[in-house]
């Protein structure tokens, strides 16, 4: 075996292991933790398929970003020690039904894509064709993707702005 | 090869990782005994200089205490992932021509990107000591960080729209002082054009922002907070705290070294070029020479940097939240951004030439 199969093996089974925990377990940190894992595991396998890149950039974005800001809110809410949001296994079905509807949309994905074959192309490096790509025959949606985070931006600055309504009558 | 690659990984780890983080704290305490008219560490050694070893078996040997109320197996993870964060990110600092533990296309971003888990790691460190003082210090780290990733990101992204690359070695190649036969010499990239010039400064200031080095060290303001997110971490986890600040310290100064101060290379001289007549039993060791040329003047550079950051530790009072939060959003974010777009102008307008080289072309030198 060599020792690209046994990281991809191991990044396998760490991220099923860890994807499992952030399932079912039922204090909400743990949960928020054991995603961290999942989604190194996920950068692990980007990396091990040669897209350095996109490694990168889920360790930058999930790890350093979007768990940040989940800690965040689950630290600031109360008890989160305290059990469960739903009892039993009421709280599976709805999750169930999406994520088997997400799961066979990925597997048909997967097997449509034309996978490289060879060694070679994996070595690459991908940045410069991620880029050639983006201002080329997909401009129009990563101009679409900032416009769409600049007015999220907008949005978040309007809420978070304190507000002066109330001293609005007396002149200032 | 693979074999080789994990040993020299393992090797800069421990062989300079950890010392040097271990020395740069007797330096730091050096440092500041002379700014305050001090002698500083002096019994331990000549010199004291075996304080850093008294105080590592001190760490070790220290009762390895927790809170009662803490959340035991985060408690325990979080040192490692700020420890893991930052020593990750030597694997691919160029400390010279090929001697790097991996040349990533993807270099500078991966650095950026293992940064994440050391805002991670603080961040789960302090909540898990259930503490006040610790969950407040471990809420500034964590917004701290996630502000200043934005202005270092736009330094380095100038640095990469200048050179054309990712990788670290390819960045600093594009560093070489210009002489004749190397066309493609730029010389260093903060002297490339103005704007590389001031983004240098944007990407200190964020540095010492990411390191929590004062005057950004709200996180574990004395005065505020006790001791901020490592309050309740007492013998090596704490020592891996502060092995990770200064660790944390050197890499930012090594990437500073490598992407703007040129890595290896000098004004004048192409240590890749020199003719070194020495040999040894029919080997020709001008490689060998050359590399360890190279290695010296990296180091000495960076810890010129060092040294720069430990000055601003002892000379700067510390900076209040709201006051954090302006410099970054207020002025670090814009001047960058103008400075992304000037660089991009002045590579447009001189094709991509440093200053060095359009004044030689004005000149007439070539």
């Amino acid at each position: 075996m060599a020792l690209v199969d046994l990281f991809v093996l191991s990044c396998i089974v760490l991220g099923a292991l860890s994807a499992a925990v952030v399932a079912f377990h039922p204090n909400i940190l743990y949960a928020a933790i054991a995603l961290v894992f999942s989604l190194l595991s996920v950068a692990g396998l980007y990396g091990a398929l040669g897209a350095d890149f996109l490694a990168a950039v889920q360790l930058i974005i999930y790890v350093g970003g979007i768990i940040v800001v989940i800690l965040f809110a689950i630290m600031m809410s109360e008890n989160i020690y305290r059990g469960r949001f739903v009892e039993g296994f009421r709280r599976f079905i709805v999750p169930f039904i999406i994520s088997m509807v997400v799961l066979v949309g990925l597997v048909r994905l997967m097997r449509r894509a034309g996978w490289p074959k060879t060694a070679e192309i994996m070595n690459l490096p991908s940045t410069g064709p991620i880029g050639q790509a983006l201002v080329g025959p997909y401009a129009l949606v990563f101009q679409y993707v900032a416009i769409v985070l600049l007015s999220g931006l907008i949005g978040a600055v309007v809420i978070a702005r304190p507000h002066y309504t109330e001293t609005k009558g007396d002149g200032t | 090869m693979a074999v080789f690659s994990v040993l020299a990984a393992v090797i800069i780890i421990l062989l300079f990782a950890m010392p040097v983080g271990g020395i740069c704290t007797y330096i730091e305490r050096k440092v500041s005994a002379d700014m305050q008219e001090r002698i500083g560490p002096n019994r331990v050694g000549p010199l004291g200089l075996l304080q850093f070893f008294a105080d590592g078996i001190k760490m070790f040997l220290k009762e390895d205490t927790a809170p009662k109320n803490a959340d035991l197996p985060i408690y325990n993870l979080a040192p490692i992932l700020v420890m893991a964060g930052s020593l990750g990110a030597f694997a691919l600092i160029p400390f010279a021509k090929y001697v790097i533990g991996a040349d990533l296309d993807i270099g500078v971003f991966y650095i950026m990107a293992l940064g994440s888990l050391i805002s991670l790691g603080i961040l789960l460190g302090a909540w898990s000591s259930d503490n006040k003082w610790s969950l407040l210090g471990g809420m500034r780290v964590a917004a701290q960080i996630i502000s200043y990733e934005i202005p270092l990101g736009i330094a380095v992204l100038s640095i990469v729209l200048v050179s054309g690359t990712l990788s670290m070695s390819g960045i600093v190649e594009h560093q070489a002082w210009p002489n004749g036969t190397a066309a493609g010499g730029h010389f260093w990239n903060v002297f490339h054009n103005p704007f590389l010039f001031i983004n240098f400064f944007i990407y200190f200031i964020s540095a010492l922002a990411e390191c929590n080095r004062t005057p950004f060290d709200l996180p574990e303001a004395e005065s505020e907070l006790v001791s901020g997110f490592n309050t309740e971490f007492s013998g090596m986890r704490f020592g891996l705290y502060a092995l990770a600040e200064f660790a944390d310290v050197i890499m930012f100064s090594c990437v500073a070294t490598a992407i703007f101060l040129g890595g290896w290379h000098l004004p004048f001289v192409n240590i890749g070029e020199l003719n070194i007549g020495l040999r040894l039993g029919g080997h020709d060791l001008t490689p060998l020479i050359q590399t360890l040329i190279m290695i010296g003047v990296f180091l000495a550079k960076v810890s010129v940097l060092v040294f720069v950051v430990m000055w601003i530790r002892w000379t700067l009072p510390r900076l209040r939240v709201d006051q954090l939060m302006a410099l970054c959003w207020k002025y670090l974010i814009p001047i960058g951004f103008v400075n992304l777009v000037g660089c991009a102008v002045w590579f447009w307008v001189f094709k991509g030439a440093s200053m060095l080289q359009v004044t030689s072309r004005l000149l007439g030198v070539h």
